[in-house]
């Protein structure tokens, strides 16, 4: 697939919390850029800022310094409601807990998603190729952490984001589930073409993406192209 | 295990925790302070003032009853009342036109004794008793509501009084004129008090009022009753008697002598006119025998003549032959005629014997009768002897038992059940509070459910925690309680006074401390508090660490989603919001139903007031209902009016002896045939009778019911069949053709009780006339509702709307934090917020506006039936507005309460971060 050179660019990004002595730098002058379509991966320990990096991508929280720019819009030209509206047409997030609608059913919870987008995908076929297609009609709460993991992906596919933010998506599962769940998402970005930013500290999953992005200590310490890439299946850890 | 004196470190939370929700506890703090504040001070000033209240009996020697006569009582009457054991005392009265503020008009009716030092003291409140003539204290309450003081000049009938005091009557508490009337009249009802010389001189109307106290106390309510019952019965036989009898077995027997009596009367009445008509035939026969006598004599002469011609020669034989056949045939027809006259004085005389022997007869019938009457009533020898007590006859105008007198009773009766009906709110404001609270806890356990799941597997007790999360909402509940006491007795108490002091005559009283109160408003509110947050905690707690660990803390089995059907995915998300939140709802909607009690009977109460005063025409049965002391005038002729709408009615008063209210005084009206004031049938069967609506509704009777009735002071009972309900929603009555009223009542023809009228009667003079009903009067307790509570009603809307607006705003605040996870998750989602508002704040609207609707109309039923309630412990009825305007004034108001809440939910929603999603952990 063609990628698109600099559909994302993440520019000089500084972000600390706290002020005076307990002010903590997080992020410091992050710098590097995604090509449309790509799956890349954010990868560091604990506190490298991976998850923060996510948030400022996602319009979720603001950089102090530098910029985001999604095909040359930056993020901090926008107010709330264009920023909401970002949100809305461009991202699907996809969280490690899921963050699943407690009292919606999981066929409600990615109507949520659905609801979004002008031209979302058929929800009924999509539930199918998620395999959850028997369990529409169940709440959260009487799914597994990978159903509610796969409902949560088709939250945020069902509107066919540009970018697909992925937070440690398989922190909270099991090496088969986490499996499985690599294998949809990798098939969602070759499938419908999104854009794939996943955080993990699971190395062996930078071997699946096209582009990884080493974090530490709020810096950027690698960026990896990754000619060889292998499929989700084929990873071991 | 822990060293002795190691204090839970959890504590330490407690400030940081009510620091970081400060909003939310200051608003169930303000909510329980003052509502605890206004309860305490309601049983500070009520219990201060019953006490008060209760020690009038004693210190101002209140009496156990009176009653009044409709002329001044003969010394016979009296005398029987010291035989009895009842001590009396005479408290006579005169009733005034009243004018406060000397302009000419009459602003009040005054009624006026001569000072009363024996019985029925009045309590000084400010300035002094009177001493000179022209000096007059008033009542308290009424001066202040004429705004008139002590010092300034009042005129009674045209008479100039200067005010030297106000006073609190201890007869008067509650400024009923009469008995049976359904309101007290603070406004335009007075009660004053002159110096004994003073009295004399006042020129008006007296009533003959007595006070009395029995010697020997009863010493139970059922005695103290059966004493007036009998009493009343006794003063009525008395009055009718002269004070010659007392008891009804007597008044029967000596009926029956005087029927006996008139009986010999009347028979003697025939013997003696049959007498003098033997009389006349008597003279008639002599005054013939004489004639007879006179003819005899002339004969004899004639023949003594005709002897003598003969004997002289004068006439030949022949002549003196013929001439003495002729008088010899003459003597023979006198001596036939004397014959005859014998025999008639002989049949005359027979005659004379006959009714002789007949007179001796009746005379001997009524020996024995007056020797039976003697025996029956030693002080009376002859039936002449009752002519003396048949001047003395009079008639009871009214007999009040202190338990049954409204002027003492109502305002003690009205402090202990305002007391009860507080407390009772504070009791259902105080469960609504304790259940936010515990939603509150709740979802802080729901929070920190995986600290609690490490601090139980830590070793951290249950108990040790349930303690931890129900201390905050005890703690709080205590402060408020503590406050809330030294609001009650220095700040509310004066407003509870206030409000009592606007309504009764009350003594003056001193605060007391009021234990009883301080355990209601401290010790019921924590226990409350504490009972309904335990059991919540304790419900969660039971949980094992593993499933706070896991944050599973679902205290029923997983449920299956509801399915519904294919709408709209916005109205299933708020459906799914609403399933989730229903507990929350719920609490929402009892909170409302809250208020909404409160809310119908502020507006509901004006509303009433003003409908009574707007149908006050219907209420009437005339313009004018003229009562009359007589039927007769002073030369024994009947009253008549030149009046053309004028028309005779009569009236009995009766009472209930069976149903919601016994002692319920209902009026028997009878009316003309033909009236123009009763659209009634002219023709009904002895014993059936019309009801008005009012006495059908307040004993709910239905046509075919049978009542029994009993005269009001009597013991004589009447048994009813209803055929009919009639429209006069104002009166407790029932209505029957003059006929037959006559007939029921044994009422002789020609007597009624006075005149109803369209226009005022003004030929009839002034002594004759008892009392005349009016509009104005039929508006009394209109006007007398509408001062005591009519005018705080709108401020009490006002905070009900306030109390409505924290309640929303609390339960809505714990919906929203509780799905503030949801809420920012679908911000990240990129839901705006419009459409997030539309998610909650709609769904909240809904439930706010349906919960409106509805619990305003329960709402009105429940202030409906508690407003029958009070009206049965009354006299009269009328019933409380439930109107659909009433209904959406109610609701529009609340929804304003909430839409200015949801203002501030909107803006809550909006602050919720979007990071609150990320977060996923405590």
């Amino acid at each position: 697939m063609q990628k698109e050179q600099h559909f994302l660019e993440v520019h000089q990004i500084y972000k600390a919390y706290g002020s005076g002595d307990s002010r903590q730098e997080v992020l410091r002058g992050m710098d590097f850029t995604v090509a449309k379509g790509e799956f890349c991966v954010l990868l560091g320990p604990s506190g490298s800022g991976k998850s923060t990096l996510l948030n400022i991508i996602g319009g979720i929280d603001c950089a102090d310094d530098g910029y985001i720019a999604i095909h040359g819009d930056k993020l901090k030209d926008m107010d709330e409601k264009a920023l909401t509206m970002y949100r809305r047409k461009h991202l699907g997030y996809v969280f490690q807990l899921y963050n699943l609608i407690p009292n919606l059913t999981v066929k409600e919870n990615i109507e949520v998603g659905a609801y979004l987008s002008d031209h979302p995908l058929e929800t009924e076929e999509l539930l199918q190729t998620l395999g959850l297609y028997e369990h529409r009609h169940k709440l959260p709460n009487q799914l597994s952490g990978g159903q509610q993991q796969r409902t949560s992906i088709g939250r945020a596919i069902i509107k066919n984001p540009d970018i697909l933010l992925c937070d440690e998506p398989t922190g909270a599962l099991d090496y088969n589930t986490s499996k499985e769940i690599l294998k949809l998402i990798e098939e969602v970005n070759q499938k419908y073409g999104n854009t794939v930013i996943m955080v993990t500290h699971n190395e062996a999953i930078q071997q699946m993406a096209d582009h990884t992005v080493k974090l530490r200590d709020g810096q950027v310490r690698k960026n990896i192209m990754n000619e060889n890439k292998i499929s989700a299946t084929e990873l071991d850890w | 295990m822990r060293k002795k004196g190691t204090r839970n470190p959890l504590r330490k939370r407690y400030l940081r925790e009510i620091k970081s929700q400060w909003k939310k506890y200051l608003a169930l703090f303000l909510l329980l302070t003052l509502t605890i504040g206004f309860v305490s001070g309601m049983f500070v000033a009520n219990d201060s003032m019953e006490t008060a209240a209760q020690e009038a009996y004693e210190k101002y020697n209140i009496e156990d009853g009176h009653f009044t006569m409709k002329e001044l009582p003969a010394d016979a009457l009296l005398a029987t009342f010291a035989e009895e054991g009842i001590h009396l005392v005479k408290q006579f009265y005169k009733d005034f036109d009243e004018d406060d503020d000397l302009d000419g008009e009459r602003d009040a009716k005054a009624r006026v004794f001569a000072m009363r030092d024996e019985m029925n003291r009045a309590c000084l409140m400010e300035g002094r008793f009177p001493e000179k003539d022209d000096e007059i204290v008033i009542d308290r309450m009424h001066a202040d509501n004429s705004n008139v003081t002590v010092g300034d000049t009042i005129r009674l009938n045209g008479r100039d009084m200067t005010i030297v005091g106000l006073v609190a009557f201890s007869d008067y508490s509650t400024l009923y004129e009469n008995s049976s009337d359904v309101m007290f009249d603070a406004l335009t009802f007075d009660v004053a008090a002159v110096t004994p010389e003073c009295y004399e001189t006042l020129d008006g109307k007296e009533a003959y009022q007595y006070a009395f106290q029995y010697n020997e106390r009863p010493q139970s309510e059922t005695e103290q009753k059966e004493k007036a019952e009998t009493l009343a019965e006794q003063l009525m036989i008395l009055s009718a008697s002269g004070g010659l009898i007392d008891d009804e077995e007597t008044a029967d027997k000596l009926e029956e002598l005087i029927d006996a009596g008139e009986a010999l009367e009347e028979e003697g009445d025939t013997l003696e006119a049959e007498g003098d008509a033997l009389e006349a035939e008597g003279d008639t026969l002599e005054m013939r025998g004489d004639a007879l006598q006179e003819k005899a004599d002339a004969l004899k002469q004639e023949g003594a003549a005709l002897e003598k011609a003969a004997m002289s020669l004068e006439i030949t034989p022949d002549v003196a032959m013929q001439k003495k056949a002729e008088l010899e045939k003459r003597g023979e027809e006198l001596q036939k005629e004397g014959d005859a006259l014998e025999a008639e004085a002989d049949d005359l005389k027979k005659r004379g014997d006959d009714l002789q022997a007949r007179a001796d007869d009746l005379q001997k019938r009524a020996d024995a009768l007056e020797a039976e009457l003697t025996a029956l009533l030693p002080q009376v020898k002859s039936f002449e002897d009752l002519e003396q007590y048949e001047d003395e006859t009079n008639e009871l105008k009214d007999f009040v038992p202190e338990y049954a007198n409204q002027a003492i009773h109502f305002a003690p009766s009205d402090l202990g059940s305002d007391k009860v009906m507080c407390e009772v709110l504070l009791i259902i404001l105080i469960i609504v509070l304790a259940f936010i609270f515990a939603i509150t806890v709740n979802q802080n356990i729901e929070k920190e459910a995986a600290v609690i799941g490490t601090l139980r597997a830590s070793g951290y007790k249950r108990s040790e925690l349930l303690i931890h999360y129900v201390s905050i909402p005890v703690i709080i509940t205590f402060v408020a309680a503590v406050v809330g006491n030294l609001l009650g007795y220095s700040c509310f108490k004066g407003v509870v006074v206030s409000m009592y002091y606007n309504s009764y005559s009350l003594p003056t009283y001193v605060t007391l401390w009021n234990a009883d109160g301080f355990i209601r408003t401290t010790v019921y509110p924590l226990l409350i508090m504490a009972a309904i947050c335990t059991l919540v905690v304790f419900l969660k707690l039971r949980l094992s660490p593993l499933r706070f660990l896991r944050r599973d803390l679902r205290l029923s089995r997983r449920k299956k989603a509801v399915r519904l059907p294919k709408w709209k995915l916005m109205t299933r998300f708020r459906l799914r919001i609403l399933f989730q939140n229903i507990p929350d709802y719920l609490v929402l909607t009892v909170g409302i139903f809250f208020v909404m009690i409160m809310l119908a009977f502020s507006v509901g109460l004006p509303a009433t007031l003003d409908a009574y005063k707007a149908d006050i025409t219907d209420y009437m049965i005339a313009d004018y209902q003229v009562i009359l002391k007589s039927a007769e005038d002073k030369d024994g002729n009947p009253v008549e009016t030149s009046e053309p709408t004028a028309e005779k009615f009569d009236m009995e008063g009766l009472v209930s002896v069976d149903g919601p209210h016994i002692g319920e005084k209902i009026s028997a009206y009878g009316y003309q045939k033909g009236s123009s004031f009763f659209d009634l049938p002219d023709e009904m069967k002895d014993g059936e009778v019309y009801v008005s609506d009012a006495y059908s509704e307040k004993f709910h009777l239905s046509p075919g019911d049978s009542v029994t009735l009993k005269e009001e002071f009597g013991g004589r009972r009447y048994d009813f069949t209803i055929i009919g309900i009639y429209d006069l929603p104002g009166t407790v009555a029932i209505l029957m053709p003059q006929d037959v009223f006559d007939r029921v009542f044994e009422r002789k023809e020609g007597e009624f009780t006075g005149f109803l009228s369209k226009n005022e009667i003004m030929d009839i003079d002034d002594e004759m006339i008892m009392t005349v009903i009016t509009e104005e009067d039929m508006m009394k307790m209109a006007k007398q509702l509408d001062h005591s509570m009519g005018s705080y009603m709108k401020y009490f809307a006002v905070i009900c709307m306030l109390v409505a607006m924290l309640l929303i705003y609390l339960l809505t605040k714990l919906i929203i934090e509780k799905n503030a996870v949801s809420i920012s998750m679908v911000k990240v989602l990129g839901y705006t917020n419009r459409e997030i508002n539309s998610l909650y704040i709609r769904l909240t609207t809904c439930v706010v506006i349906l919960g409106a609707v509805i619990t305003s109309c329960l709402s009105f039923l429940t202030v409906r039936e508690v407003w029958k309630m009070v009206m049965y412990r009354l006299n009269g009825w009328f019933t409380f507005a439930v109107r659909m305007d009433l209904i959406i004034e109610t609701t529009v108001m609340v929804i304003i309460s909430y839409l200015i809440v949801s203002f501030f939910d909107m803006r809550r929603i909006k602050k919720i971060p979007l990071t609150e999603a990320l977060k996923n952990v405590e």
